[in-house]
């Protein structure tokens, strides 16, 4: 019995192969330093270091990403029954699945569980700085609590809850049965709960978890206790994870949309992911590059970052900041994608300026790579960068500021419906045009030199990335919540959740522009005096943002659970993923539908974005129910 | 590997179970060769992160270089050779496969692999007699960490290699079936290409 | 939409428009201006804000009416929008009107930098910051050699440049006040020159994640009057002078409690810890006039609180951030000068 379950893929089998790598991982590590006659032949923090390498391989085979591709490259005929397919029961949300909506879910669950715990941290933050001198932790735990903090919102919760969105909804809206590599997906999607357990799991590490930052700046990060080792390897699993999605993305985009479906007729969502993908795949490396280089300094030596040996400091900057900027419109860009797509549903018109709204995305995505360097323009780096660097992340306002007014210019003459979704991404649009406007002056050297490193800064990270991606998120998910679990969110806490948190989100965040100027250093557990009133009335604001994300919480267990059953196109809307049930049919269409006009075409009496053919013939079952084919 | 004779796990309740309807093919690029190709454009800027730190510390912080007495120059080039004809085997197995030629495939690969091997076996040799090692300064780290990476491409690269083999003896692989050699094809091509880039800039720049 | 209607929404734009940035000048933002830079950042801020405050207004007013007018009302749930998709003229409009206001802010900025970078006049005196975990050092060149100490003293008026410097990892050495602020990057010199312009005692402030300390690497800058400071560097020459070689000798005690020991990096006690005689004020560790007094310390203690100062922490402060290295970095005979200023300073006072 046991035995059988253990050779089965599942838990069982992920936990005995858990348990196998750290003895892999135990007998390497001694037994290299014995072959190399290093003393001492144990070394508890090698062998750490191995097992985070290694042992989450194992426990990914455990589970059972790889069988598909062993039996595959044992040369094996396989056969695919879409046994993996689908979720018959809220079991199969907790094994290896290969249905992107069952992936999407995933995604989105998972990321929001490291959301509350991201989310709680700040609140420990923001309890230990109610108040000048120390309330609660330890300078050091104080470090690492912000640092995590930081990590688990964006690499565990932004990113890959755009990315788990994006599953659900892309293939339908391009009306494609599944994403081009099933396979790979789930692979990307389980490699992260590794990374943010791992990151969670420094906390046990002797030392403390990791404390410098989420930028975690060489020499610091290299000096650091073990701790630092949990973040330096768990980014390379989620990075590898959205490296995957996006390669994914991008191929099914380009080769499986229907037919009809020019790229100008594909919803902006999808040029969002689009774009985003492109800036997935080529800057997430250079994050990947930097961690191997801070893991190579710490454990082998090497000196790329240690002056005494030659090394150079600033180097790990510019290839961190390479990615790291980009990193800011991977976590902003599907949000505006989102927005098209609320706004244009629930203002009942056309996207204004479709066109420049998708190039506008490719204009970013360029621009994005420009201007890495205005991180750091306090860095000692040499001077005469600054200036190009300015010129380059200030153009980036004009793509923006198109996107920002065309959206505007939307809203004006619908008919709108001021519905919790559509609250999120009006909201949206004031308190991300305020943070890109801080963002503007960041840019303008003379004054990033006094303020960065500020609480200015913290006030800009949270407009965008609260005010921006967040408020987009919240959009999307209630947006297609309905679509997703077949049951409607309860308005009425849907939009309280909207106004507590608008409210409080403005009291918490917005005064800290002034203490930054004034001259409050961020990364700081204790500040003078003359901060205290400020930073009292910001810690009881952020509680209520913390008390209103659990209505939230609420709203959407409760109503997944009983809430009223929604129609297939509660919204009424034209894009592909709408025309079919609430939640959709496992393997999403009987037959492909064909484009036959833009997404968008509300107003238009009679106007349709995609037919479908009305008497679908039963597509002939291959063998017993299944379809096999021989991956060649 | 044992789990391959598994069942699958999730019983089949319904007989109707039927597969999903056929993907339209929205694009002339096949989505497999696509997709090996993005990852390149990965793994290419990975290089460029390590060409970077090299950058920085050759030219911006002006670490001396090359690293050590001298680089084996003759060494790396005859291994460059090597390297560049496991290209051409590659590319006439891929041919051979399009033609079902599955002698010259099997001979092709085998020699493919091999070639490879060699290389990775002349790299650590050298690695063993350079006389410095990366704690020695940053310009030996910036040497190991390029050459190590690519060799570790390499090895990733055998691995595949490995694969395609075993499909080609056990018959599998053909004209109507060949992605599975094509696409690890590609990737031993972007290997050997790199290794070009990496030669130049360290051993010969 | 009437003209009546246009009107409207303009004044609105307006009216918020000058309303925010009034509100917004109101506010103090700056720390006191104590620089010649600090002005010209000053007004650099208001020209931001100026221009800022109108872009918001007009998109959330923009954005508010719609909502206002256009909201869906009973009975219209069926309707739509009519199909716009769009409007070349006002999708130009919008491109070129961010595009002047970037150019113009650009290169005012630009122009602002230049003359922040501009390289100071020969002569100017130089003082070297040095960062450590978790203090500054400050090296003043004179003309009687560098002097070593853990606050800084400058003059007014008179152009200074800093060399800034790292032992270990990156600081970031700023003076809110003067609102210029650089890294201290190890393995390399970072540097700029500015003014003080004002008289008085300003925070220092590490703004760069250091490490657990950073928090606490919080010391002062104290302009002075050029009588007082001559005066002043006068008196610390005389304390500092050449690195301590022989032990013994009056002052030596003092000297390692105000400036440390530069040739074997041991950090100044003072640039943490206020002590009256040494006429130091740090903050980051206890006071220890108050402190030593209170737990009525030994030399004998005093020493082993130097020499490990891990093994008893003092209570609400934190481990790991006065330096354990004291017992590598001195000498027996420089502990013993050392704990000896110390208990004689404390104790002796009552
Ligand atoms: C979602 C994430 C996100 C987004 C979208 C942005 C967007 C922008 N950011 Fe931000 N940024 C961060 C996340 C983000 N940022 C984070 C996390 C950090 C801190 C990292 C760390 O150190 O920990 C940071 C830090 C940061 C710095 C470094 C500060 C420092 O450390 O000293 C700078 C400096 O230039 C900057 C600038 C900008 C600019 C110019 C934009 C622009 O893209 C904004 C463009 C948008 C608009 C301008 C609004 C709409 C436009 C109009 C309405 C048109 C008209 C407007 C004008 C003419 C002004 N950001
Ligand atoms: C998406 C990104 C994101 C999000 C959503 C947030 C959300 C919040 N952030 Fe965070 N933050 C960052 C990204 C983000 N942050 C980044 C990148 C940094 C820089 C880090 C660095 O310097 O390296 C940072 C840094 C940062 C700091 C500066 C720390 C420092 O420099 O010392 C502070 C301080 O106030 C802060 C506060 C908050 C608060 C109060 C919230 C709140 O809005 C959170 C609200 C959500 C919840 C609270 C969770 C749900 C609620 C519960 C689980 C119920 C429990 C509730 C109670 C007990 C009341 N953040
Ligand atoms: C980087 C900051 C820093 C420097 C430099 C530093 N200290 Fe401290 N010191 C602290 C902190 C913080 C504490 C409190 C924590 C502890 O007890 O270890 C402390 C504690 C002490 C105590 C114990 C006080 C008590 O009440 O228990 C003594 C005595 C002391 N320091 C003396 C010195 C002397 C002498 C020097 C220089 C040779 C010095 N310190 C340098 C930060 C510093
Ligand atoms: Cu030194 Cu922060
Ligand atoms: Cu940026």
């Amino acid at each position: 019995m046991m035995a059988a379950k253990i050779r089965q893929p599942g838990w069982y089998r992920a936990l005995a192969f858990s348990i196998l790598g750290v003895l892999v991982c135990l007998g390497l590590s001694t037994g290299l330093r014995a072959a190399f006659s290093v003393d001492p032949v144990y070394d508890g923090e090698s062998v750490l270091q191995i097992s985070l390498l290694m042992v989450p391989l194992f426990f990914l085979g455990g589970i059972g990403c790889f069988d598909y591709w062993l039996r595959w490259a044992s040369g094996r005929t396989v056969v695919d029954d879409h046994a993996d397919h689908g979720a018959k029961s809220w079991r199969d949300y907790f094994k290896v699945n290969t249905d992107h909506k069952v992936i999407g879910i995933q995604y989105i669950v998972v990321s929001f569980f490291f959301m509350f715990i991201g989310g709680l941290m700040a609140m420990l933050v923001r309890a230990e700085l109610a108040a000048p001198g120390r309330q609660f932790v330890d300078p050091n735990t104080y470090n690492g609590i912000f640092s995590v903090h930081a990590t688990l919102l964006i690499f565990l919760f932004v990113i890959p809850v755009f990315a788990g969105i994006a599953n659900y909804v892309i293939p339908l809206m391009i009306g494609a049965p599944d994403m081009a590599f099933p396979r790979l997906n789930a692979l990307s999607f389980w490699m992260l709960p590794v990374a943010g357990v791992m990151m969670l799991l420094s906390f046990l590490a002797p030392g403390g978890s990791f404390a410098s930052g989420w930028t975690a700046y060489a020499p610091l990060s290299v000096d650091a206790p073990i701790g630092q080792a949990f973040f330096t390897i768990a980014v390379q699993f989620a990075g590898a994870s959205s490296i995957a999605t996006a390669l994914n993305f991008l191929v099914t985009i380009i080769t499986m949309r229907a037919p009809g479906m020019t790229f100008f007729r594909m919803p902006l969502l999808v040029w969002a992911n689009f774009s985003t993908s492109l800036l997935v795949v080529i800057a997430t490396p250079f994050i990947a590059a930097s961690q191997f280089m801070v893991i190579l300094d710490r454990a082998l030596g090497f000196n790329f970052f240690n002056p005494s040996g030659g090394g150079d400091v600033l180097m790990y900057q510019h290839v961190f900041w390479f990615y790291s900027h980009p990193a800011v419109y991977i976590m902003m860009l599907p949000g505006f994608g989102i927005i098209s797509e609320v706004l244009a549903t629930r203002a009942r018109k056309p996207v204004f300026g479709y066109r420049m709204m998708a190039f506008s995305l490719l204009a970013i995505v360029l621009l994005g790579f420009t201007v890495w360097a205005h991180h750091m323009f306090v860095s000692g780096m040499s001077d005469w960068i600054r200036i190009p660097m300015m010129i380059t992340t200030a153009i980036i306002a004009i793509p923006t500021g198109i996107k920002i007014f065309s959206w505007v210019a939307t809203l004006w003459r619908g008919v709108l419906k001021m519905d919790t979704p559509m609250l999120w991404a009006t909201g949206f649009i004031a308190m991300f045009t305020l943070g890109g406007i801080s963002g503007v002056m960041l840019a303008m050297v003379p004054l990033d030199i006094h303020v960065s490193d500020t609480y200015f800064i913290v006030a800009h990270i949270h407009y965008v990335l609260f005010g921006g991606s967040l408020f987009t998120i919240y959009a999307g998910i209630y947006f297609w919540f309905p679509k997703m679990t077949g049951r409607m969110f309860n308005e009425r806490l849907g939009k309280l959740h909207f106004w507590l948190t608008f409210i409080f989100f403005n009291i918490t965040f917005a005064p800290m522009h002034l203490i930054g100027v004034q001259g409050m250093p961020r990364r700081v557990s204790d500040y003078a005096e003359q901060f205290a009133t400020w930073n009292m009335i910001i810690s009881l604001a952020s509680f209520v943002v913390g008390l209103s994300t659990l209505i939230f919480l609420y709203n959407m267990i409760v109503s997944w659970r009983s809430g009223p059953k929604a129609g297939a196109n509660p919204w009424n809307s034209l894009t592909i993923e709408w025309q079919v049930s609430s939640p959709p049919p496992i393997f999403n269409f009987d037959a492909i539908p064909s484009v036959v006009g833009g997404p968008y075409e509300y107003g238009v009496p009679g106007a349709v974005h995609a037919v479908f053919d009305e008497a679908e013939p039963e597509p002939v079952a291959v063998g017993a129910g299944a379809s096999a084919s021989e991956a060649d | 590997m044992e789990a391959a004779s598994i069942p699958s796990p999730v019983g089949h309740e319904g007989e109707h179970h039927h597969g999903p309807p056929i993907a339209n093919q929205s694009s002339r690029v096949n989505s497999e060769v696509l997709g090996i190709l993005l990852f390149i454009i990965s793994e290419i800027m990975l290089f460029g992160a390590f060409f970077a730190a090299y950058f920085f510390i050759r030219v911006v912080s002006a670490d001396g270089w090359p690293p050590g007495e001298g680089l084996p120059v003759a060494v790396a080039g005859i291994n460059c050779a090597i390297l560049l004809s496991s290209s051409v085997t590659m590319h006439w197995t891929d041919v051979s496969a399009k033609r079902d030629n599955q002698m010259a495939m099997r001979i092709g690969i085998v020699t493919t692999f091999l070639l490879g091997l060699t290389f990775l076996f002349i790299q650590i040799n050298e690695y063993l007699h350079l006389g410095f090692t990366p704690e020695t300064s940053a310009s030996a780290s910036v040497f190991f960490g390029l050459t190590g990476l690519h060799g570790a491409h390499v090895v990733i690269g055998l691995l595949l290699l490995w694969m395609s083999a075993v499909r080609i003896f056990k018959g599998k692989v053909g004209p109507d079936h060949h992605r599975g050699l094509e696409v690890p094809g590609i990737y031993w091509h972007f290997v050997d290409a790199m290794w070009i880039v990496v030669f130049t800039t360290i051993y010969i720049l | 939409m009437t003209a009546k209607n246009w009107i409207v929404l303009l004044a609105i734009i307006v009216v918020a428009s000058v309303i925010g940035i009034v509100f917004m000048l109101a506010l103090s933002w700056f720390p006191e201006q104590g620089s010649n830079v600090a002005p010209e950042i000053d007004t650099f801020w208001d020209v931001l804000v100026i221009v800022s405050v109108p872009i918001f207004v007009a998109v959330t007013t923009v954005m508010l009416f719609s909502i206002w007018r256009w909201r869906q009302r009973p009975g219209e749930e069926d309707l739509d929008g009519p199909p716009i998709h769009g409007s070349t003229k006002l999708e130009v409009i919008w491109t070129i009107i961010p595009t002047i206001i970037i150019a113009a802010l650009t290169t005012y900025a630009a122009i602002l930098l230049v003359d922040i970078q501009a390289a100071p006049a020969k002569g100017t005196r130089v003082v070297n910051v040095n960062g450590v975990q978790f203090a500054w050092d400050f090296e003043t060149q004179t003309a009687d050699g560098p002097v070593k100490t853990a606050k800084l003293y400058l003059p007014i008026n008179e152009p200074v440049k800093f060399n800034v410097r790292s032992k270990d990892v990156i600081h970031d050495f700023w003076v809110p006040a003067f609102r210029l602020k650089v890294d201290a990057v190890p393995g390399i010199t970072t540097s700029y020159n500015l003014t003080p312009t004002k008289l008085g005692t300003f925070d220092v402030v590490c703004a760069e994640l250091c490490g657990l300390g950073h928090a606490y690497m919080r010391q002062t800058v104290t302009v002075l009057t050029a009588e007082r400071y001559a005066t002043m560097m006068a008196k610390l020459t005389k304390a500092s002078g050449t690195p301590v070689a022989a032990a013994g000798g009056d002052g030596i005690g003092e000297q390692l409690f105000v400036a440390g020991n530069p040739a074997t990096g041991a950090t100044a006690c003072g640039a943490c810890h206020t002590l009256a005689a040494a006429g130091t004020t740090g903050v980051t560790g206890p006071n220890l006039d108050k402190e030593l007094k209170a737990d009525n310390a030994s030399a004998a203690d005093i020493m082993e609180m130097i020499v490990d100062p891990n093994k008893e922490i003092a209570k609400g402060y934190s481990k790991g951030i006065m330096p354990a290295n004291y017992a590598t970095t001195m000498t027996k005979a420089e502990l013993d000068a050392l704990t000896k200023y110390i208990y004689e300073s404390v104790q002796g006072k009552g």
